[in-house]
Order: structure tokens, then sequence, then C-alpha cells
């Protein structure tokens, strides 16, 4: 859980990922596991948004950012918020220089994406 | 109509407890008002701040500490 509001201001930033079947989906969970190991934001779950789930929903409108990790420019992330009307900020990982079903998706390159996200994210 | 009040049993979670028993009274609905303070169960719901208000099942407010009239509004069916 990313936390309790009691007695603090402290920013809640929760990060979506596609975990789609191709490279870029598997790389979308990847540099989302990684910024949460970072402490850029807790992770939550963009299948139970496309479910229209309450929980979720609710948790989405009331974060301090929602982040948004799409493979590819199918955008599938994007639109779930999009038909929530919910504010987010959007990374796809076709735009980090990764080729929808060829790119290996590496240690090297998950951590390089979460790195340059993690520097957008409150910039 | 059940209304889950889900948090760690914090000073706000109490706070927004104490609102929800006022709106319930003041509407005079037949409300059982369960608290949820297991971590596991309040993920389950997809809760990622609290406190937090359902009401049967549906979750209606995530991370604040509504009001007695905000809760009534929820109640009475507003979204």
């Amino acid at each position: 859980m990313a936390g309790c509001c009691c007695g603090d201001d402290r920013e809640t930033n929760l990060i979506y990922a596609c975990s789609g079947a191709a490279n870029t989906g598997l790389l979308a969970d990847q540099v989302m596991r990684a910024l949460s190991r970072d402490k850029v934001g807790d992770g939550s779950c963009l299948a139970a948004m496309g479910a229209d789930l309450s929980g979720f929903l609710q948790s989405a409108r009331s974060a301090t950012r929602t982040i948004v990790l799409d493979g590819c420019t199918v955008s599938c992330g994007a639109k779930i918020f999009e038909r929530n009307k919910i504010a987010f900020q959007h990374y796809v990982m076709t735009d980090f220089d990764v080729e929808k079903g060829k790119t290996a998706i590496t240690g090297d390159l998950i951590e390089a994406v979460a790195e340059r996200i993690a520097g957008k994210v409150t910039a | 109509m059940k209304v889950q009040i889900l948090g760690s049993g914090c000073a706000k979670c109490k706070l927004l407890e104490e609102h929800a028993r006022q709106a319930v009274a003041d509407l005079g609905l037949p409300a059982a008002i369960e608290k949820i303070t297991d971590t596991e169960a309040i993920m389950e719901m997809g809760v990622m701040m609290t406190p937090a208000l359902a009401i049967d099942g549906v979750v209606k407010s995530v991370g604040k500490v509504l009001t007695k009239d905000q809760v009534a509004a929820y109640l009475k069916g507003g979204e």
C-alpha cells in the first residue's frame, strides 16, 4: 500500500505498466518494478483499471501523480486513463530506442530506461 | 447496505468512521458499518491510500477524510 494520509503531505505516485505479450510489454513491466524499487512510485495494476475496479480507479484519482508505462504506440494504458478522465504522465517503451518484437530486454536496458523515466517524473 | 471503512485504525481513519456513523444515523439507514484494518484485505480492494470508504463493496473515496455530508451524499447514491 502506498500509505496512510495521516499527518503527512507526502506525495503518492502510482505506476501502471503494460504487460502485453511483446518484448515491449515485458520492458514496461520490468521498468515499473525498477521504479518501485527506487521509490519513484508504487506499482499498481493496469488490468484492474481496465476492468473498472472501483478501488483501483479511486486510488488513481487520489494519487499525486499517475505514471503510465505503455509498451508500444497502441497505448492501451493511456486509453484506459483517458476513458476514465484521469490525468497521467505517459511513457512509451518504443520511444527509448526499443523496437517492438526485436530488441532484447536486458537488465542494463531496464535500468537505463528506468533511470531516464525517473528523471522526468518529478521534473 | 454495507458501509466499509478501510484503514489501519489511525486518527483519520477513526474520524472517517465517526463521520460515516453520523451520516448513517442522520439518514436513518439500516446500514452495517464494518472496519477493515487488514492490509492484505485493503490491497485486494485496490485501495492504495487510506482512509477509504466503500459502500456495498464499491470504493467511493480513497485517501481522504470525508465530511459527514460527503459520506451522506455517497449513501444517497451520489458519485
